[in-house]
């Protein structure tokens, strides 16, 4: 056991990968939190999108691939915000055609580029073993800034998710805290373009809260569970990665797997968890056993 | 014990209101006063606009003609002594939340933004369960209780934000006797302390049980008045239109209620 999860770390680049992981792991189940409550996975999944173009543009111009990432994030996270507000489009819709748009801006530009795949993959999926000291304290400021607003905005953010009526009714601003939580789920895309990429931040925000649900059925154990799994998930899928790579001579990308691992956590956790009958009735029920001929 | 300016005291004024999401109105011609210690039910079909007027008197459907006044100022100056409590099952029942927590949430916004509710606050919150009988309820997860329960829960929380004037949205609806009787008592005790109720109900009996004043509504006012000379058959059918049916004597049918 020791050897799979503490001799990887001896070297330099994989304990700044290892703090990049841990980091993320906490930041991304902290938010997922709020995403999981507020059902709003695909939202979060829109804004990894959108965020692509911005990464691209960056790096074509020459500028700091996180700068131009913190860019489309707050762009795209305006746009969700007074999209999924309005009435003319429905949200799903609106959604649908920001995040393909966006995607589709960011692929066309960097097609342009001589070494396209490989640069595209590093978009989607990061190089976490590229992760340098720069890329660590961005990530360390971004993981404060959006832990402290969390943390600020607790009580806020619940009572918006549970009845937003009634918190508007009791004076509050629903669609402030709506370009909120849009603009922490792009923040935390934002400090996980280098490690994990683009397209699989998303399952660190949804699946470590999802789960964390299916144990607990309260926001704050909910939180800690989900925290404490994205962390331990990083590091496990990190350790195998790296020992499958090393030792048996297979690559496996380390982002894809720190999100197997996820998942498997997941249907661990749907299988024996009090949850699974709560899920069961929210997706109504399970299969019927016999199936009915039609009448005529 | 209330004096006798602050029981007459006027909580909320509708003056010739109209109010429109955008530019045609969906309710007109309201009028009337709520008192302090008084209570009006709010009668009318689907869609008649009782949910469009208890959103006017918060401050979330623009009035665009006449006026409303609540506790002597615009709707939203007004609005941290104003509660609204929902209908329960507009709320998600999976939502990992105590109804100890619910009931906390009245408390919000005195407690303010990124401060923690504190003693002062959680005992607010448990006496207010208290009050509608659930206070050995508190740490269950909302969803799990009953739709009544629910809807206790949901007006303990207006009870915590210690409000001066309760918006109450079909609180009536398919709940159970016990729940219905503890709700009842509850906001009669509110009254007693001062408070005004407002309450858009389907049901007739209770707004005779409970009501002081009655507002028959169809997209505009058919009256406004104590309910023993406001809820006669004749205003009744002219409400309901089509969908109120003549029994023998005085009794009236709501078909669609």
């Amino acid at each position: 056991m020791t050897h799979l999860l503490i001799e990887p770390f001896e070297v330099a680049f994989m304990q700044r990968a290892l703090l990049a992981v841990l980091i993320l792991g906490v930041l991304a189940g902290a938010v997922g939190v709020f995403v999981v409550l507020r059902r709003l996975a695909f939202v979060g999944d829109a804004l990894t999108h959108t965020v692509f173009p911005g990464v691209v543009i960056a790096f074509l111009i020459g500028q700091s691939i996180f700068f131009g990432a913190l860019a489309a994030a707050l762009l795209s996270a305006l746009l969700l915000t007074t999209l999924t507000s309005t009435r003319r489009v429905t949200p799903d819709a609106g959604l649908a055609i920001l995040l393909t748009s966006f995607f589709a801006v960011g692929v066309v530009l960097v097609s342009r580029v001589q070494s396209y795949t490989a640069d595209l993959s590093a978009f989607l999926f990061g190089r976490i073993l590229a992760v340098d000291r720069a890329v660590l304290i961005q990530t360390l400021v971004v993981a404060a800034i959006v832990l402290t607003t969390l943390v600020a905005l607790r009580k806020e953010l619940l009572l918006r998710a549970f009845d937003p009526e009634g918190a508007t009714a009791m004076g509050y601003r629903v669609d402030v805290l709506d370009l909120v939580l849009n603009v922490l789920v792009a923040l935390v895309v934002v400090a996980a373009v280098k490690a994990v990429g683009t397209v699989l931040v998303i399952a660190l925000i949804i699946v470590p809260a999802a789960t964390a649900r299916l144990l607990v059925d309260r926001v704050a154990s909910m939180t800690a569970i989900s925290c404490g799994l994205g962390a331990l998930a990083g590091w496990l899928g990190l350790a195998i990665s790296y020992d499958v790579s090393i030792q048996r001579g297979v690559r496996l990308a380390s982002g894809a797997t720190i999100v197997v691992v996820l998942v498997a956590c997941f249907i661990f956790a749907l299988a024996v968890g009090p949850g699974r009958r709560a899920l069961a009735r929210r997706f109504g029920g399970p299969p019927a056993t016999s199936s009915t001929p039609g009448a005529g | 014990m209330p004096t006798e300016d602050e029981a007459r005291a006027e909580a909320l004024v509708i003056r010739h209101a109209a109010a429109a999401y955008d530019r045609t109105p969906v309710l007109e011609g309201v009028d009337g006063v709520v008192h302090a210690g008084e209570s009006v039910a709010l009668i009318g079909p689907n869609g008649a606009g009782k949910s469009t007027l208890l959103k006017a008197v918060l401050g979330l459907v623009p009035v665009v003609h006449g006026s409303i006044t609540v506790l002597g100022r615009p709707p939203l100056a007004a609005r941290r002594e104003v509660a609204y409590v929902p209908q329960a099952d507009t709320l998600d029942t999976e939502f990992p939340v105590t109804a100890g927590q619910v009931a906390l949430m009245g408390r919000y916004p005195r407690v303010g933004w990124v401060r923690r509710p504190g003693r002062a606050d959680r005992q607010a919150a448990a006496a207010a369960l208290g009050e509608v009988g659930l206070a050995d309820h508190a740490g269950r997860r909302f969803g799990s209780l009953s739709g009544g329960q629910r809807q206790r829960v949901l007006l303990a929380r207006a009870i915590a934000q210690q409000a001066r004037l309760l918006l109450l949205d079909e609180p009536f609806n398919g709940i159970d006797a016990s729940s219905e009787e503890l709700l009842l008592a509850a906001l009669r005790r509110l009254r007693a302390a001062g408070a005004a109720v407002v309450v858009s109900t389907h049901d007739l009996a209770l707004a005779h049980l409970f009501c002081d004043e009655v507002c028959l509504l169809n997209r505009h006012q058919f009256a406004f008045g104590p309910v023993a000379t406001t809820l006669t058959p004749d205003l009744l059918r002219a409400t309901y239109g089509g969908h109120a049916l003549q029994l023998r004597g005085d009794s009236v049918i709501l078909t669609q209620p």
